[in-house]
C-alpha cells in the first residue's frame, strides 16, 4: 500500500467507532429508561471484551491475507479454514518492519469485532445481565467472528473460491456478512435463549414497549453514517484492494442506500399506521447502510438506491413479523436490522454487482454459496454456544429485576434518578 | 425440534458445499445451493416454531 492509502485507511478505521457510538444510543433509546444506564455500560463493557480477547486469541483465527493459516486437503481442493498466527498479535508487532498491513488489519478488526458484539446487547436489552453479556462477547470476539472473518478476509475457502471451485469469490466489502449478519444471528440466538421481558406478551398478544429517548435513536442513526462510511472503506482498502480513488463511491453509496432505507421505513410505515414511525424510520436508515456495505463502492448510485429501498421496506416487515408472528421479543429491532438486510444486501450483491469477467450466475452463486454457510454453519455454532453458556451462566436476570429495571437491579442506581418514577416497580405483583 | 431444526441447517450447508465439490455446471450447482438454502430455511423455520411453541406454553 502506498503512503497515502495507509493515510487515509488509518484515518477511516478511527472513524469506524463511531458507528459502535450510533449503534450504542439506538439500542438504548429504543429500552427503557429502567435499563439505560445498564445499556450503556453492557455496550463499554462488550466493547472491552471484545477487543481484549480478539487481540488475544481472535486475530490469530481471523488471520489476514497472505498470513498463515490451517488448512486441509479433500475431493481435490484446499480448504483454508482457520488463521494459524502467533497469540496475541505477536506476529503483527515483529511484522511491523515489513509493512503496516498486519497492523492495519489488526487495528480495523478490533472495531469491526465491536460493532459485531454489540448487535445482540440490543436484542437483549432490559433483560440481559452483564456477566453474561461479557462471556457471550468473548465467545463471539475470540472463536465465532473470527472464524466466518477468516473464510471471508483472512484469504480463507470462501475468498478462494475461484481457484477451488472455479467461481467469484463471495464477496463482502464492508462486513454486512461477517460483521452485521454474524452479529445479527447472535441478537436472534441471545432472543430466543433470553425469551421476552415481563409484560411483552399477555396471552400470545403483544405489547407495545416503545424506546424511552427517539432523539437518542435518530441521532446515533447519524452518527452510525459516519462510522459506516469508515468501516466501508477501510475495509475495501484492506482487503479489497480499493485505492482512494474509490473511497468518494463508498461514502456516496452509503449515504443513499442509507436514504432510501429510510425513506422506504417512512413511507411503508406511514401507508401502514397512517404516520411515520420514528424507531422503525431509523431501523430502515440502519437497514439500508448494513445492506448497502455488501457492495459499497462496487455498486451504481441507482443500484445503492435499490438496495437500500428494499432493505427499508424489508426491516419493517420483519419487525412486524419477529414481533406478532414469531413472539420474538427485539427492542431494537437488531435482528431485522443486521441479519435481515445484511442477508439481503449479500444476494443484492449477486444480482447486480459487478461481473468483471465471471458470469452472473457465478456471481449469485458465491453469494448464495457465502449465504449458505452463514445460515448452516455460523448460526448453529452461534445458537449452540449461547445455549451452552446460558446452561453454565444464566442469561436472564430474576422477574424482580425484570420489573425493577437493570439499572437498579445490577448497577443500583438509574440512569435518570431525578426525572423518572416508574408506577409499577410499587405495584403489588 | 430446535435441535432438529439446527440440524437440518448444517444439512443444508452440506448440500451445498457438495453441490460444488460435485458438480461441474453453473446452472446445475445453483440449483443444487439453492435447494440447500431451502432446506436451512426451513430448519430455521422449525427453530422458531419450537421457540414460539415454548413461548405460548409459558403464556
Amino acid at each position: 500500500m502506498s503512503l497515502l492509502n495507509v493515510a487515509v485507511c488509518l484515518v477511516c478505521i478511527f472513524l469506524v467507532p463511531l458507528s459502535a457510538a450510533g449503534l450504542a444510543l439506538i439500542y438504548q433509546g429504543l429500552g427503557r429508561s429502567r435499563s439505560a444506564a445498564h445499556a450503556m455500560l453492557a455496550t463499554l463493557c462488550a466493547l472491552g471484551v471484545a477487543a481484549i480477547v480478539f487481540v488475544a486469541i481472535g486475530f490469530s483465527w481471523a488471520g489476514y491475507p497472505g498470513g498463515a493459516a490451517h488448512a486441509f486437503h479433500t475431493g481435490g481442493v484446499r480448504w483454508d479454514w482457520l488463521g494459524a498466527d502467533p497469540f496475541l498479535a505477536h506476529g503483527v508487532r515483529s511484522g511491523l518492519l515489513k509493512g503496516p498491513y498486519a497492523a492495519l488489519v489488526l487495528c480495523l478488526q478490533i472495531f469491526a469485532v465491536g460493532v459485531a458484539v454489540l448487535i445482540p446487547v440490543s436484542s437483549g436489552n432490559d433483560r440481559w445481565r452483564l456477566l453474561p453479556i461479557c462471556c457471550s462477547s468473548a465467545l463471539l470476539a475470540g472463536l465465532l467472528y473470527p472464524l466466518f472473518s477468516h473464510w471471508v478476509w483472512g484469504g480463507g475457502w470462501l475468498a478462494q473460491m475461484g481457484s477451488s471451485f472455479g467461481i467469484p469469490a463471495f464477496s463482502d466489502a464492508g462486513g454486512a456478512g461477517v460483521v452485521q449478519v454474524v452479529g445479527g444471528f447472535a441478537a436472534l440466538s441471545v432472543a430466543w435463549v433470553l425469551g421476552p421481558r415481563q409484560g411483552k406478551y399477555s396471552e400470545g398478544v403483544a405489547t407495545a414497549i416503545p424506546g424511552h429517548n427517539i432523539v437518542l435513536v435518530l441521532f446515533g442513526c447519524l452518527l452510525g453514517l459516519v462510522g459506516w462510511i469508515g468501516l466501508d472503506s477501510a475495509t475495501s482498502m484492506l482487503f479489497y484492494g480499493a485505492t482512494v480513488d474509490l473511497l468518494p463511491m463508498v461514502a456516496i453509496n452509503a449515504m443513499l442506500s442509507a436514504a432510501a432505507g429510510c425513506l422506504a421505513a417512512v413511507f411503508t410505515t406511514h401507508l401502514r399506521y397512517r404516520k411515520p414511525d420514528a424507531s422503525l424510520s431509523a431501523n430502515g436508515w440502519i437497514a439500508g447502510l448494513v445492506a448497502g456495505s455488501a457492495g459499497c463502492g462496487r455498486v451504481s448510485p441507482g443500484v445503492a438506491i435499490l438496495i437500500g429501498l428494499v432493505a427499508g421496506g424489508l426491516v419493517t416487515f420483519l419487525v412486524e413479523t419477529l414481533e406478532l408472528k414469531l413472539l420474538v421479543d427485539d427492542p431494537g429491532g437488531a435482528i431485522s436490522v443486521h441479519a435481515g438486510a445484511g442477508l439481503w444486501g449479500l444476494i443484492a450483491l449477486g444480482l447486480f454487482g459487478p461481473v468483471q469477467g465471471a458470469s452472473r450466475m457465478g456471481l449469485i452463486l458465491a453469494q448464495l454459496v457465502g449465504v449458505a454457510t452463514l445460515l448452516g454453519v455460523m448460526f448453529p455454532l452461534i445458537h449452540a454456544g449461547n445455549l451452552l453458556l446460558n446452561r453454565i451462566l444464566p442469561y436472564r436476570v430474576d422477574s424482580d429485576g425484570d420489573w425493577q429495571g437493570m439499572d437498579i437491579r445490577e448497577l443500583g442506581a438509574g440512569a435518570y434518578p431525578e426525572f423518572v418514577m416508574h408506577a409499577d416497580e410499587f405495584a403489588p405483583r | 425440534m430446535s435441535f432438529v431444526g439446527c440440524l437440518l441447517m448444517v444439512s443444508g450447508w452440506l448440500i451445498a458445499i457438495a453441490a460444488l465439490l460435485l458438480l461441474v455446471g453453473s446452472g446445475q450447482r445453483l440449483a443444487f445451493v439453492m435447494a440447500g438454502l431451502l432446506v436451512e430455511s426451513i430448519g430455521l423455520v422449525l427453530v422458531a416454531q419450537s421457540y414460539r411453541a415454548l413461548q405460548k406454553a409459558q403464556g
